[in-house]
């Protein structure tokens, strides 16, 4: 199993999704809830600059995770493979892992194209 | 770091305890006829003794407390070595009795079925995690 390489969330297209967290454009009524100055000043491009906390970021964090697990395998496979007294399971366990966390960034991936082409095909 | 497999955990320790095991009967079965170890005496059986760490996992709600097994020690079993008319051998005393080690191979066989089939029982559970998992990764395919 090869490491995947890091995955940007620009790189991976996600700033499409990105922008769907975009709040109003329109100012919003005095409701006492503070928005944050980049969230609710969109730039003139439309997307979003990716703060701490956008989707976007948390998109992004979480594919580094899941490639840590992948990374984390892959040491324990040739570990493993260079003779080293590292249990058969624990690396057999750390590919299982990385391999369902794979398994739900390719879901996340899955929902979040669907629900861009179904925008895509709206009829306006 | 995302945790997706989290009471496998609990199944890795314990199959690392039942392989600690395996490998304590393997030397046990090897050993059942040696008369003369590494101090002279006869080899003494060994006995793997297991105990529960007391792990703190870490959750947003509280600390689920798990505890999964370890390896204590392995310890040599006390009992007297087995004595043996042999008079031929190196190893005998005036009386030409020899001292054996204190293993019993059916023993030993059934100790290695039982660690056999606790093995099995915890990698079934970690079969049925990862089965859990890409169950519920599977809601809402169509």
């Amino acid at each position: 199993m090869s490491p995947i390489p890091v995955i940007t969330p620009a790189a991976a297209g996600m700033t499409p999704f990105g922008g769907m967290m975009t709040p109003e454009a329109t100012p919003l009524p005095n409701t006492g809830i503070q928005m944050p100055e980049e969230l609710a000043q969109p730039t003139a491009t439309g997307s979003v600059q990716p703060t701490s906390d956008s989707f976007a970021s948390m998109l992004g964090q979480f594919v580094s995770d899941v490639n840590a697990q992948q990374n984390i395998s892959a040491q324990a496979v040739s570990a493993l493979q260079s003779g080293q007294s590292v249990p058969l399971h624990q690396a057999v366990i750390s590919m299982e892992e990385a391999n369902v966390s794979f398994q739900l960034m390719v879901e996340v991936r899955n929902r979040l194209l669907d629900a861009y082409q179904e925008i895509m095909r709206m009829q306006i | 770091m995302i945790q997706i497999l989290t009471g496998v955990d609990n199944s890795a320790a314990a199959l690392t305890a039942e392989q600690t095991r395996l490998d304590v009967i393997s030397e046990n079965i090897a050993n059942a006829n040696t008369t003369h170890g590494v101090d002279g005496k006869p080899y003494q059986r060994r006995v793997v003794v297991f105990e529960s760490a007391l792990q703190q996992a870490i959750s947003s709600d509280g600390s689920v407390q798990m505890s999964p097994v370890q390896v204590a020690r392995v310890q040599k079993d006390d009992s007297p070595p087995i004595q043996v008319y042999d008079p031929g051998n190196p190893d005998a005393d005036s009386n030409g009795m020899v001292s054996t080690p204190n293993i019993n191979i059916n023993e030993e066989m059934a100790d290695m079925i039982s660690a056999s089939r606790s093995y099995e029982a915890n990698l079934a559970v970690i079969k049925n995690a990862r089965t859990m998992a890409m169950e519920t990764l599977s809601i809402g395919k169509h």
